[in-house]
């Protein structure tokens, strides 16, 4: 690494993509610094750090939401630079604005980009203008008093989403044009709560689409690089579930013209360090859906197959340093695949659950890598978003990495909490998954995933439970065994 | 005596009996072939079916077992039958309303002696980010709200007591 301006990153986040990042930083001889909540404490994420600032807010989340504590945390530790991770304030360009005014790096894009990206309307109107492909849309704000009929006219179904959303959270589906106003009042209502912005607008939604996107970096000399695309049509409830890199549905020519766009509407935007351009794909032509201006949950992938370390690259990038890289550099190698593993039940709706940790043990092996911030007797709350750990998997094909994923959920032991890795290894040993025919209502079509029969295994289950339950095994050891012998006389 | 083990939602009514080899496990009409199990330490063991050889990795908390058996991961809980019995009795007559999930409140639509009608929106339960309704399943009088706005609650709990006196 070049010389740097810095000397400490402050970590603005907490669990797996604090710990991922403490672990750059680390290569780069950096000291990490970190922020952290009372009920993180003792995580794995605050003990790896280098220094750990304890910060307080009215909830968990107020805590990491808390701009002025953060910043007050910084100083307080001379960090040079903040990483904002995914998530939280990542994407808030007051928040990037405030650090910047603080004297301090940002390790992501300028408030710029995230005010012009960030807006969902205003980012799809830019990518409009500078002649890219996006979605027939109705947009509530050019004329409120017009804004149902203009949605109605382009026909269902549409997709109502908050403009200044992202995660899926308050996207609604309206199949019929009857069930717009209802998805309108849902989607208004959410949007107001989760970022206090009840703008909505809404498009045509594209049945049976596929999403994808590519990574882009830029740094502030005007350069700007892909590093492929994933794809990440495996969802439920609009939330990825599985990534993959590079996309199966996708020709050479295809990949090159997606991938190329992307880094013209990074380089209009004049946009510099990582960030993510996503695309739905409907197996012919592909429109823009949004940018993201952060490192991205399932980054992992990407790394795996072009080798390189993205907050490496993040960190040289905000150092204000040239790419290291150019487009040559970048090559392709095999296949990638990452599992999100959420605390959740999908029998049950992907209901989240709750529990303490007691047992953990994570697959290992050549070429599977482990992004996790959790810890055996941790208690898993809602306070925070479901996710657990990421398990991503590399290998020479698709098939191989397919498979490879497949033993690593099953390998993962997980026990106190139910989690979805028994689902994760379902969908992974999938026909339709290894046929790569996937789009994101995949699992909405195929509810036998989520409901998952037994089968032979119910005995086996049964058996182990009933002979480590001491009131049954104790009622048997009291049996003689003659009169056991009779059978079932006893009921 | 017959045992109660909950598995997804689902009651199994069994019994073990010695044998031989171990146990048989006794699960409705049906006898499986012997089984036993050899705990190796730290919560890992051998389940044995039929003389075939399952590793098992397990965790016990209370009523609820923990297992992981040929790559799959399951919970399963033990129902004593008096306890369980004693539970229907205290509901007699009552209607509940329980949360599906775990949440917190958002807003609640009710109030105490209020008479609803069935589908009435109760309460506006938030989880993981995603707004629910919860409604009422039948005509009732609302006797309780458990939990006010803002409040959090785990899977299963009570949220809203209904009446169906007069019904």
């Amino acid at each position: 690494m070049r010389k740097l301006p810095f000397d400490t990153v402050l970590i603005a986040n907490r669990g797996e993509i604090a710990i991922r990042i403490v672990k750059t930083l680390r290569e780069l001889e950096l000291r990490s610094a970190i922020v952290y909540h009372d009920v993180d404490a003792g995580t794995p994420a605050v003990s790896m750090a280098d220094v750990a600032v304890p910060i307080s807010g009215r909830t968990p989340v107020a805590a990491y939401l808390d701009a002025a504590q953060i910043i007050a945390a910084a100083h307080e530790v001379n960090a040079g630079a903040v990483h904002p991770g995914y998530g939280f304030l990542s994407e808030n360009a007051g928040f990037a604005r405030k650090v910047l005014e603080a004297g301090i790096v940002f390790i992501g894009p300028t408030p710029e980009n995230i005010e012009l990206m960030g807006d969902k309307i205003r980012a799809r109107k830019f990518v409009q203008r500078n002649g890219f492909p996006v979605a027939p849309s109705a947009i509530e704000e050019d004329d409120p008093a017009t804004f149902i009929s203009r949605a109605r006219s382009i026909g269902a179904p549409l997709l109502v989403k908050p403009s200044a959303g992202g995660g899926g959270k308050g996207m609604r589906i309206a199949r019929g044009l009857d069930a717009l106003e209802h998805a309108i009042v849902q989607a208004r209502s959410e949007a107001q709560r989760y970022f206090a912005d009840a703008r909505l607008y809404v498009e045509r939604y594209v049945e049976k689409p596929r999403h994808i996107e590519v990574q882009v970096l830029g740094d502030s000399f005007g350069n700007v690089i892909h590093l492929f695309e994933r794809e990440c049509s495996v969802q439920r409830r609009f939330q990825k579930v599985i990534e993959e890199a590079p996309s199966p549905a996708l020709s050479a020519e295809l990949r090159k013209k997606i991938c190329e766009t992307a880094v013209d509407i990074a380089r209009a935007a004049n946009y510099r360090n990582a960030g993510t351009v996503e695309f739905i794909f409907d197996g012919s032509e592909f429109y823009f859906l949004e940018m993201n201006t952060r490192l991205q949950v399932e980054h992992p992938v990407t790394e795996m197959i072009t080798g390189i370390d993205l907050v490496a690259e993040q960190v040289n990038v905000a150092g204000g340093h040239e790419l290291r890289l150019s487009q040559p550099d970048i090559v392709l190698a095999g296949h990638a695949i990452e599992a999100r593993v959420y605390a959740e039940a999908p029998a049950r709706g992907f209901a989240p659950t709750t529990g303490k940790i007691l047992v953990l043990d994570y697959p290992v092996g050549p070429d599977v890598r482990i992004d996790s911030g959790i810890l055996q007797g941790q208690q898993i709350t809602t306070a925070f978003d479901s996710m657990l750990a990421k398990v991503i998997v590399h290998s020479p094909t698709r098939t191989e990495a397919a498979l490879k994923a497949e033993r690593a959920m099953q390998e993962l032991v997980l026990l106190g909490c139910e989690t979805n890795t028994n689902f994760l290894a379902r969908v992974l040993a999938d026909e339709q998954f290894l046929s790569g025919q996937v789009h994101t209502g995949y699992l909405d079509e195929n509810p036998h995933l989520a409901a998952g029969e037994f089968g032979s295994d119910l005995s086996a289950f049964l058996a182990a439970a009933a002979l480590l339950t001491r009131p049954v095994r104790d009622s048997a050891d009291a049996v003689p065994e003659l009169h056991a012998s009779l059978g079932s006389w006893r009921n | 005596m017959n045992h109660f083990l909950e598995l997804e939602g689902v009651d199994y009514q069994l019994w073990l009996s010695p044998c031989k080899q171990g146990y048989r496990l006794h699960l409705g009409d049906e006898v499986t072939a012997p089984i036993d199990f050899c705990h190796q330490g730290n919560g890992r063991g051998i389940l044995t079916i039929a003389g075939a050889r399952e590793p098992v990795r397990f965790a016990i908390d209370g009523d609820t077992i923990h297992l992981h058996i040929r790559g799959r991961t399951s919970v399963l809980r033990y129902r004593d039958p008096l306890s369980a019995l004693a539970l229907a009795e205290k509901h007699a007559g009552h209607l509940v309303a329980r949360a599906p999930m775990p949440g917190v409140v958002v807003a609640t639509s009710v109030l105490p002696g209020e008479a609803v009608a069935a589908r009435t929106a109760l309460m506006v339960i938030e989880s993981m980010k995603l707004e629910t309704v919860i409604r009422s399943s039948q005509d009732g009088v609302v006797e309780r709200v458990h939990f006010k706005e803002g409040e959090s609650f785990e899977q299963d709990a009570v949220l809203v007591t209904l009446s169906a006196e007069g019904h």
